[in-house]
């Protein structure tokens, strides 16, 4: 048990093995620093934590006696122990956050206007907090040119950058491919890359994110917005089944970017550029935008709700003839509610009725972090990119499980549907066209369905072959849980609306339940846990930010 | 929420009133004879120098340089927008009339620029919050008060609209008054000053 | 078919149509007319663009025309405009009200003469008080039996009725329903069903502030209902009929009301002041307090309408005013100097009428600029504890005058007398309390400890 005094206030630390910043933290108190960040070694070369520390005695009289160090240190660099004493307030400490600051921004070139970063940018932050406003520079500052290449999705603005070396030692020791590193020396001093050797890695754009000022920017997101403008929810990628936590930014219902999101139970505090990016889709204007009824007479549009009624009363009339031939197919991507909701509309036309998990899209082998020099994968793993492309199969497949143990496979509708042993099927919340993408084969096997009901994001073979287009939601406009390879639920939140006119994948299946209501994730969650079992840590209703994990989930098959 | 304390309070005694004053219809009286001899004085010209009114259409007023009107969009010594797209006064905006998409600017010396910028003058309460947020002195309001359209897509001054404003007010040498002047390098010397030179003697 | 029947059927709707349109034109140009006079007061020149150009150049010589086409423009305006009925509303209310509050103000003037109509003859028989013979005052009564005609044709009497009655048809006659006995009842009656036009008005909105105005409102026009009352109720004791040309008529034989009771002429003026809702008791309206007051949800035409029905109110309460105090179309050494009935003399009374209409028109618009709008307490005070007491006691006058057939010219002093009476006892009477004072706080709610705050001993005014 060791306690640490920060600013005269004492905190128990445990046996944790931290440095003053982390246990300034714990007190309350920040303690500004650039180089330093939890998941990269320390160097110690931005000295923007520097702090007093001291040691606090007690003698056999009971006699507290505090002995401070003569000269500030660096506080990520400084191990605490029990008894220490941090002061970041006092003259000494906070004179040398000022002349640190002052000497950062001696060539940096204030272009906050123009700078993405402006808004979240550290360099601001800490001016603001810890700074002096005026400088005494009176030369001419460096601006060396920019390098807006310096790979296929990070721009680096030269002059902006404050030599933390954040980035070059996160390609050295996360993703491992080691492209960048400083060059020149002193006040000339940049970061670059080798002739021939772009920053192309697939964990590329974390770098954007790990840099404290606005010098590295993401090619994706220049211009674009000015953060202050940016909503922002906590959600789960659905790229892989890794699903990293993410922060979803959107203004007026347009997704502007996602950055990740730190949770030690999912993925830590980076993700790929694959996820990154993967949110184009949900902002396409080719996007299904309209509920359509194809019959006899050709294309319709209807309201959502004349949809849901026509979807409801075509399978019962199915079901109620031959359940047997009634098919659900689930998608792997649907969240734990919507299968719910879905599962139970299914159940309620008759427990006959056959429930099939859809595609689950698989690209390559799992590819970790970091490589060794050869490009080879090394240990320790410290990223993990799924090959199976599926955000939420365990959760799903913990829903059908439930109600059907015995359950065909996606092959095995398809060949059915073909050989015309299948009336009228549900295929229902499509995939991200990066994670899945229908083959003309499949639409063609619906095409001797009499009632094929077909929900998805685009336009695709097997909307081409519906009776009803159902348009789906993108995973920004849904609030559910979501079950990673590992069993952990997390919960991901709303953050845009759907288009004007269309409803939520799991407002569609309320509605076809014909229960009244909006989808409300947390009560379902608890209407889910106290009805399956492998569920029951979802009771909780509320996931936190890290979720919650669901053992059984995971062993299932 | 505590009383205010008696010596912080400036308490106001009513006038005393003398006995015709309470009676009232003395008072009255007085009022009319004022209220008359204003009218008469109107009417028969006697009161012409109390007049304050201005013909409008035929006697245009001049504002002075720091009233709020249209805005403009300056431009730099080369005649380029000299907005950096920075946003700040969509931002700062209260009424949200600014819309703003940025750009990677195709000028060498800049990096930022404003691929649209449109100003919706309908929503505008010209509040000259615009102004004061602008960190490169681009946007300014103007002295053109009387703005009429035929159609609300008129009153969305597009950024070449606005580039016009500023051509027109520095051809009329009615520049507005510099928000922040000084110490602000390049961005602050009086608009057009590479242009025409002369235009900024007005301000 | 007995075309001649007709005729008098064909003068009256020409009559309606005349006195309407001019009514209507008038309230045109009296919006003009305010505005004009407002600016004058307020040492402006008041609307002068609008003319009859029509945007035509060779119709230059009309292009300004002193602002006169200004009505007109307001007019196509009104018309013009959208006629928006929120949904909120209660519609045939909402739609009913404007036509009650224009519709009221002008059947006032179905009883009005507005230029010299003489007096229709009466049917009367005036016999002495039984018992009191000596007294030698005569009581009016109208013959209500075939035995009472009887009598009447054996005295002669009826001849005389007749041959008058014969000479008053063929009379010109500047009114529309002349000679009707009930006139100032029917005023009365119909003046009582504008605050209908209000109240409907503001609760049909179905609008807090809408509803605040016309319960004000309402509370305001029947407060002011009970002075006006008393002030014209002395005029009927002294004439002995409620028909306005026999008011006017016997104003031109003794001379004008206005001259025996100021006190109820300056009763009158206040109360119709408060009736047509104008400044200074335009509380209805009080665009400070409640946007718009009843009027609120009412846009275009059916706004126009309470507008008009305001300045309809304002003109027939005026031709009343004239009517009742100022002696109508008589002015002294008139009839002498030009005759009776000639055309000239009919012209000259016609304008003398309207002139002294004009007159009071002007002094409401004067009014308005001049005094400042009363707090609704205040406005409740003046009528209930001002205006009441000084009409009971100037009918009081009136009373023992027509009870004792004293000279009417005693009611002059006395009116003078209770006037300075109770305005000096007014002045003398413990004054509200001006140290209350309204506690200003932050925020919108008072805080609980109080509205108002006294102020303390020790605190010095300044």
């Amino acid at each position: 048990m060791a306690t640490v005094y920060v600013n005269d206030k004492a905190v128990d630390i445990g046996d944790e093995r931290l440095n003053c910043i982390q246990a300034a933290e714990r007190a309350g108190v920040t303690i500004p620093h650039y180089c330093w960040h939890a998941a990269l070694s320390v160097v110690a070369s931005c000295r923007m934590c520097l702090v007093e520390v001291g040691e606090r005695k007690v003698d056999e009289k009971g006699q507290v006696a505090i002995a401070m160090q003569p000269k500030v240190v660096p506080g990520c660099q400084t191990p605490v122990k029990d008894g220490m004493v941090i002061r970041t307030a006092d003259a000494k400490a906070k004179d040398a956050q000022e002349r640190t600051l002052e000497s950062i921004l001696l060539n940096h070139p204030l272009d906050c206007p123009v700078c993405d970063k402006a808004g979240e940018c550290l360099l601001q932050d800490f001016s603001f907090q810890f700074g002096k406003a005026e400088s005494r520079m009176v030369d001419e500052k460096n601006t060396p040119p920019n390098k807006p290449d310096l790979g296929p999705n990070v721009g680096l603005f030269t002059d902006r950058c404050i030599m933390c070396s954040r980035c070059v030692r996160f390609t050295r020791e996360v993703s491992g491919t080691a492209e960048l590193h400083v060059v020149n020396r002193g006040s000339h001093s940049e970061i670059d890359v080798f002739e021939g050797h772009p920053l192309a890695n697939k964990l590329a754009t974390n770098v954007v994110d790990l840099c404290p000022v606005g010098a590295l920017s993401s090619k994706d997101f220049l211009y674009s917005q000015r953060v202050w403008n940016l909503k922002t929810v906590n959600s789960v990628c659905s790229g892989c089944s890794t699903g990293c936590s993410i922060l979803v930014d959107s203004n007026k219902d347009i997704v502007y970017r996602l950055r990740p999101r730190f949770n030690p139970r999912a993925q830590g505090h980076f993700m790929c550029d694959e996820g990154r990016l993967g949110y184009h889709h949900v902002n396409d204007s080719a996007r299904l935008g309209q509920y359509l009824v194809r019959g006899e007479q050709g294309t319709k549009a209807v309201e959502w709700a004349q949809a849901a009624g026509l979807c409801r009363e075509k399978l019962a009339a199915e079901a109620s003839k031959d359940p047997g031939r009634v098919w659900f197919v689930f998608s792997p991507s649907m969240t734990v509610e919507e299968a719910w909701l879905l599962a139970n509309f299914a159940q309620k036309l008759s427990p006959f009725v056959k429930l099939v998990m859809g595609p689950v899209g698989v690209v390559g082998e799992d590819d970790t972090y970091p490589k060794d020099r050869k490009g080879r994968p090394a240990q320790p793993v410290k990223f993990t990119i799924r090959a199976e492309k599926a955000a939420n199969l365990r959760g799903v497949r913990g829903i059908l499980n439930h109600f059907q143990k015995d359950r065909a496979t996606y092959q095995q509708f398809l060949a059915a549907a073909k050989s015309g042993q299948v009336d009228a099927c549900l295929i229902a919340a499509g995939q991200s066209p990066q994670v899945y993408k229908p083959s003309v084969e499949e639409g063609d096997a619906l095409s001797a369905v009499r009632f094929v009901a077909v929900q998805q994001l685009f336009s695709s073979p097997l909307t081409d072959r519906a009776h009803l287009v159902i348009p789906a939601s993108a995973f920004s406009e849904i609030e559910g849980t979501l079950v990673n390879h590992a069993g952990l639920a997390q919960a991901t939140k709303a953050a845009c609306a759907p288009s004007r006119g269309l409803r939520t994948d799991g407002q569609f299946f309320l509605e076809l339940l014909e229960r009244k209501g909006l989808v409300h994730a947390a009560n379902l969650r608890k209407e889910i846990a106290k009805a399956v079992p492998a569920f029951k840590p979802l009771e909780v209703g509320d996931l936190g930010e890290y979720g919650v994990f669901c053992e059984k989930l995971k062993e299932q098959s | 929420m505590s009383q205010a304390k008696p010596q912080k309070v400036k308490w106001v005694k009513p006038p005393k009133l003398g006995l015709l004053e309470q009676m009232y219809f003395p008072t009255v009286i007085s009022g009319m004879a004022t209220t008359l001899k204003h009218m008469v004085g109107t009417l028969t010209g006697t009161g012409d120098k109390n007049i304050q009114v201005q013909s409008y259409p035929e006697e245009r007023p001049t504002l002075p340089p720091h009233y709020r009107g249209v805005h403009r969009l300056n431009r730099d010594p080369e005649g380029r927008v000299k907005c950096v797209a920075c946003y700040m006064c969509s931002t700062a905006c209260p009424a949200h009339c600014i819309d703003i998409v940025a750009a990677p600017s195709p000028w060498p010396d800049r990096e930022k620029y404003p691929e649209t910028f449109v100003i919706d003058e309908l929503r505008c309460i010209y509040c000259g919050m615009c102004e004061q947020a602008c960190p490169v002195d681009a946007i300014e309001l103007t002295t053109i008060f009387d703005l009429t359209g035929m159609s609300r897509e008129e009153m969305m001054f597009d950024k070449e609209k606005l580039l016009s404003v500023f051509d027109k007010t520095v051809a009329a040498g009615t520049d507005p008054v510099r928000t922040q002047p000084g110490r602000l390098g390049v961005a602050s010397l009086p608009a057009g000053a590479g242009l025409t030179g002369s235009s900024s003697a007005q301000s | 078919m007995d075309w001649n029947a007709l005729i008098p059927l064909l003068v009256t709707l020409i009559t309606i149509a005349v006195i309407l349109g001019g009514v209507l034109g008038g309230v045109a140009y009296l919006t003009l007319l305010e505005r004009k006079v407002s600016a004058w007061v307020q040492d402006r020149y008041g609307p002068n663009r609008v003319g009859f150009d029509f945007g035509q150049s060779w119709l230059w010589f009309l292009r300004k025309a002193w602002g006169l086409g200004q009505p007109l423009a307001d007019g196509v305006k009104f018309l013009l405009k959208e006629d928006v009925i929120p949904g909120h509303v209660d519609k045939v209310f909402y739609l009913l009200a404007p036509m009650i509050a224009m519709g009221t103000a002008l059947f006032a003037m179905g009883v009005v003469s507005i230029g010299d109509t003489p007096a229709p003859p009466a049917l009367v028989m005036s016999k002495p008080i039984a018992g009191q013979e000596k007294s030698g005052i005569n009581v009016l009564t109208f013959p209500t039996s075939i035995e009472d005609v009887k009598r009447l044709e054996r005295s002669g009497e009826l001849k005389g009725y007749v041959d008058q009655n014969e000479a008053y048809q063929k009379r010109w006659k500047f009114s529309i329903n002349p000679g009707a006995d009930i006139g100032f009842l029917f005023i009365f009656a119909v003046g009582s069903l504008a605050v209908y036009g209000i109240v409907l008005g503001g609760w049909s909105s179905n609008n807090k502030y809408s509803l605040l105005g016309s319960l004000r409102s309402s509370a305001q026009m029947i407060s002011y209902e009970i002075p006006m009352g008393l002030s014209i109720v002395g005029v009927l004791i002294l004439v002995g009929s409620l028909n306005l040309e026999r008011i006017v008529d016997w104003q031109a034989r003794n001379g004008w009301l206005a001259f025996y009771q100021p006190t109820a002429l300056l009763l009158f003026l206040t109360a119709i002041f408060a009736e047509c809702n104008r400044l200074p008791f335009d509380l209805p309206e009080c665009e400070q307090e409640l946007v718009g007051g009843y009027h609120t949800e009412y846009s275009a035409m059916k706004f126009a309408m309470f507008f008009l029905g305001e300045y309809t109110h304002m003109i027939t309460t005026s031709f009343l005013t004239v009517a009742l105090f100022l002696g109508g179309w008589h002015l002294p050494g008139l009839e002498a100097f030009l005759g009776a009935d000639s055309y000239i003399a009919l012209a000259a009374k016609l304008g003398l009428f309207m002139a002294k209409v004009g007159g009071v028109v002007m002094l409401f618009m004067m009014i308005r600029w001049t005094i400042l709008r009363f707090k609704f307490n205040q406005l409740m005070n003046l009528a209930w504890k001002g205006m009441m007491p000084l009409g009971v006691l100037s009918l009081l006058g009136s009373m023992v005058v027509g009870q004792f057939g004293l000279s009417p010219w005693l009611l002059l002093p006395w009116s003078l007398a209770i006037l300075l009476l109770v305005t000096a006892l007014g002045a003398f009477l413990p004054a509200e309390d001006t140290k209350v004072h309204f506690k200003v706080t932050r925020g919108r709610a008072p805080s609980a400890s109080g509205v108002v705050v006294r102020r303390p001993a020790g605190a010095e005014a300044v």
